[in-house]
């Protein structure tokens, strides 16, 4: 249901230009084996097949059920040589998905990373279950694994990513190698700078377009979807009313002679024709899940504008902070107060230092002059390269945007047409059925 | 209780002059090729609550009477592929026109006629009528022809405020019903007969106060009879026909309840879908970062556009159902209504002459001389007789008339139905191109 970009159309990103320290933990995660910047998908087909229910103990050890998918991977070499062996496998569930990519968004903070399905069913018109124990929920949750996985898998950059080779390979040990990362301490760090309130003053002006961007197109989408949930239910009453003909036509067919054949089998043409909405929708549902998939990454996108100002306003701070430390040399050096400090103060009330204190702290200031340039410097390497990095990852995602919601519309446009050409059918049957009355 | 076999007639002898324009005209028996009576109508006697009635004196009832070669002519006019030469009355209402004067505003339409008879003066009329002078004729039928099933008048009164008794779709929908009224009256054989079916085609203005005086003395008596009388032995098909009617009635309330909702549903449907059309305006258009989002802009007003056109195609929809389909089925109500009416007449005639027999009965013991039944008994006989076969030969065409209308009916609605998802189908395919469509600027730069 994605457009898989081919590997021609995929951006280069080679690790060797990464310097930052950000980045660093890539290199060691990178497959050496594999070639650099190739889709992991032209070495392995991957899905998820089946799901299943287990029980077990929680983390409060209480008893509880969920549900696991089944993770098949086998390499594509395997299939053209027309033999097809059995490919490997292994269970996940739900929260080790979560777990993965709470993963890639912390150790690529530059990359839009592509959305989970829903943990719960939400804007569903009314027939729908929102029980996640539902089959139809289960399967619908299934394709948008299975999705997740390919598009990670197609990922230039998150194809390499070790981690995540394991995640399809290894059921065993593999929740331990993801901690022994020491992703979560950054998450955790990452977390808060996230949520906490700063101010950029400069940030990149197409971040900020960005992410206005992303919180129209999410308005649009979630707006789009609640209307065709809403007209998803009104096209399902339209239909099923059709079925009390079914039934009226069988009575009326009762009692007359020559009409009654005619009839009662229009009637029956009018109970297909009700009971046909059921698969309809059901196949609009997973058009839905492609827009909801969008929806989804808007959060990815906002995600990746927060980390720019974050390196922004670091940087700016570093900026700020080895400004004010020149000043401070600049001060001590002409003995002149321009700024209110404490030390200003201090010296004013209890006078002057000596002129070996004041060369003391010249020195300590020279150092930390020199080590404030280091560290400006770096911020602004790391910004420049998030920028650059980031923006290449965007371009991408756009591109592929583009792609999928138009694949989305066709299917769309194909659904309408089945519908209709069923609708033509089955009334067409009900007429020649009139026509024998 | 008499058996429901075909009875003979009484003669019909008794019938004033107006009535003897009669499908058996010397013409009409010579091109139905009726000259001699089936063998299912040749009973020679008849009996009516186990007694017999046959004439007193003797005299045989006859076979080929009208009224049982009536029934035969209408068996042969009820083939679907009905020839010209059996049909020499065509009448058409349309063309309906706006009156405006000081005292009121009304409608007429126009109302042609071309017949080969010979009981009109002319072989071509054209006059113009208004809804009153419709509702006139059926009364008249009704008083003259009260043993006949006599076909509806679409409803009278319209509520004012409610419905916009001028508005095109109303004339049209009155104007239709109307049509197929003067139609099926035109297509009786006994109806198509009547003298103020005559006058009403062909006179410029009808002037309907003075009307015929002269009213058949079947109408007359008809009139007459009170339901004072308790009827004990209805003829099992009569009873059949009331029972039908009453389920049919049941069954048609059903259908009318059915429709309406699935307008109701489809209209709330087309609110929805309104909101989907509307989408398009939120799209996201005002940041620079989509001026790129231009790639997606003509799919979604392809989209957009389309999902409209559907819209229209699904109120076309529900109008037709609402201005063709139900009227129809609401007018059949009416039509039942009527019918049940008649029977309810011709019950009360049977009663009427029950009690006669047995008074006469009761007479006859107390003075066994009397060897004579009494002629208002003879009366009664003869028209509970004329009755029941007029009704019986207007039941058969009743109930062929209602199996072409409900299939025509129901055919229509499939078609209007088959018509939308057409509508809709076109406009889906004709969005794919627009969708799959690469952008041909980029294809040119590449070429250079």
């Amino acid at each position: 249901m994605m457009a898989v970009s081919g590997p021609e159309e995929i951006a280069v990103i080679g690790n060797t230009d990464l310097t930052s320290a950000e980045l660093e933990n890539n290199i060691k995660n990178t497959m050496v084996e594999i070639e650099k910047g190739t889709s992991l998908l032209r070495k392995m087909e991957i899905s998820v097949g089946e799901a299943e229910k287990r029980t077990g103990k929680n983390t409060v050890n209480m008893l509880e059920i969920y549900t696991v998918y089944l993770i098949e991977t086998r390499p594509v070499d395997a299939v053209t040589e027309g033999i097809t062996p059995a490919p490997d496998s292994l269970w996940r569930r739900y929260s080790e998905f979560e777990l993965l990519r709470n993963y890639l968004l912390v150790t690529y903070p530059f990359v839009v990373v592509a959305p989970l399905p829903e943990k719960r069913a939400e804007i569903v018109w009314h027939k729908l279950s929102a029980d996640n124990m539902d089959p139809d929920f289960v399967e619908r949750r299934r394709v948008g694994l299975e999705n997740f996985l390919l598009r990670v898998a197609s990922h230039p950059v998150l194809c390499n990513d070790k981690i995540f080779y394991i995640f399809l390979t290894e059921e065993k040990g593999w929740k331990e190698m993801v901690y022994e990362t020491g992703f979560q301490a950054k998450a955790d760090s990452r977390l808060k700078a996230m949520n906490a309130a700063f101010r950029v003053k400069n940030p990149d002006k197409r971040f900020t377009e960005l992410k206005h961007y992303s919180d129209e197109l999410q308005t649009v989408v979630s707006q789009l979807l609640r209307v065709r949930a809403r007209v998803a239910d009104r096209l399902y009453g339209v239909y099923k009313v059709h079925g009390n003909y079914g039934r009226i036509f069988s009575e009326w067919s009762a009692i007359e002679k020559e009409m009654g054949d005619g009839l009662q089998s229009a009637g029956h043409h009018m109970d297909a024709y009700a009971a046909s909405v059921d698969d309809i929708l059901e196949e609009e549902e997973h058009y839905a899940d492609q827009l909801k998939e969008y929806l989804f990454y808007t959060e990815a996108l906002r995600a990746v504008c927060r980390k720019h100002e974050l390196t922004q306003f670091e940087l700016e701070m570093a900026a700020q902070d080895l400004a004010s430390k020149k000043q401070q040399k600049e001060e001590l050096v002409t003995g002149t107060v321009r700024t209110f400090s404490l030390k200003g103060m201090t010296s004013k009330l209890f006078g002057q230092e000596t002129a070996e204190q004041r060369e003391a702290k010249l020195q300590v200031l020279a150092q930390q002059i020199e080590e404030g340039e280091e560290t400006v410097k770096e911020k602004n390497t790391e910004s420049d390269e998030f920028v650059k990095t980031a923006w290449v990852d965007i371009e991408r995602f756009k591109d592929q945007k583009d792609r999928d919601l138009k694949e989305a519309l066709i299917s769309y446009a194909i659904m309408q047409i089945s519908r209709c050409k069923k609708g033509i059918q089955l009334w067409t049957n009900a007429k020649e059925c009139f026509n024998k009355m | 209780m008499s058996a429901g076999t075909p009875k003979s007639l009484a003669s019909s002898g008794q019938k004033p002059i107006q009535e003897i324009c009669h499908p058996l005209g010397a013409e009409e028996a010579a091109t139905a090729g009726v000259l001699t009576p089936s063998p299912d109508i040749g009973n020679t006697t008849g009996s009516i609550g186990g007694k017999d009635l046959s004439l007193p004196n003797g005299t045989p009832v006859e076979t080929s009477s009208p009224a049982s070669s009536s029934s035969l002519l209408n068996r042969l006019q009820l083939d679907d592929d009905l020839d010209g030469e059996t049909r020499d009355l065509f009448v058409t209402v349309d063309d309906p026109k706006k009156h405006v004067s000081t005292m009121e505003t009304y409608i007429t339409y126009k109302v042609a006629t071309k017949t080969t008879r010979v009981e009109f003066d002319l072989p071509e009329y054209s006059v113009r009528r208004r809804y009153q002078d419709f509702d006139w004729l059926r009364t008249k039928l009704e008083d003259t022809q009260p043993t006949h099933l006599i076909p509806p008048l679409p409803e009278k009164f319209v509520m004012k405020g409610v419905v916009d008794r001028f508005s095109e779709e109303f004339v049209e929908t009155r104007r239709k019903a109307l049509d197929k009224f003067l139609k099926r009256v035109a297509d009786h054989p006994v109806l198509s007969f009547n003298q103020h079916l005559n006058a009403f085609l062909s006179t410029k203005d009808l002037n309907k106060r003075q009307g015929l005086a002269l009213l058949s003395k079947m109408g007359e008596s008809v009139k007459h009879v009170t339901g004072g009388y308790k009827l004990r032995g209805r003829p099992m098909e009569f009873s059949v026909m009331g029972d039908y009617l009453d389920l049919f009635t049941q069954k048609l309330g059903t259908i009318d309840r059915i429709a309406q909702r699935i307008i109701k549903e489809q209209s709330e449907y087309l609110v929805e879908l309104q909101y989907l059309v509307e989408l398009r305006e939120y799209g996201p258009l005002y940041t620079t970062w989509a001026a790129s989002e231009a790639e997606l802009q003509e799919p979604l007003e392809g989209v957009s556009g389309c999902i409209a056109n559907c819209s229209s195609a699904l109120d076309e929809l529900t109008e037709d159902m609402s201005e063709d389909f139900l009227p129809v089925l609401r007018e059949y109500v009416l039509y039942i209504e009527s019918v049940k009416a008649v029977l309810k007449k011709r019950d009360n005639i049977q009663a009427e002459y029950e009690a006669k027999l047995e008074a006469a009965a009761f007479q006859k013991e107390e003075r066994p001389a009397a060897t004579q039944v009494p002629a208002d008994v003879e009366k009664c006989q003869d028209r509970v007789e004329c009755f029941n076969a007029d009704l019986k030969s207007d039941w058969d065409r009743w109930q062929n008339n209602k199996r072409q209308d409900f299939r025509q009916l129901l055919t229509g609605m499939a078609d209007h139905n088959i018509h939308y998802y057409e509508k809709c189908l076109a406009a889906w395919e004709s969005v794919i191109p627009l969708l799959r469509d690469k952008q041909p600027q980029e294809t040119e730069t590449e070429e250079d």
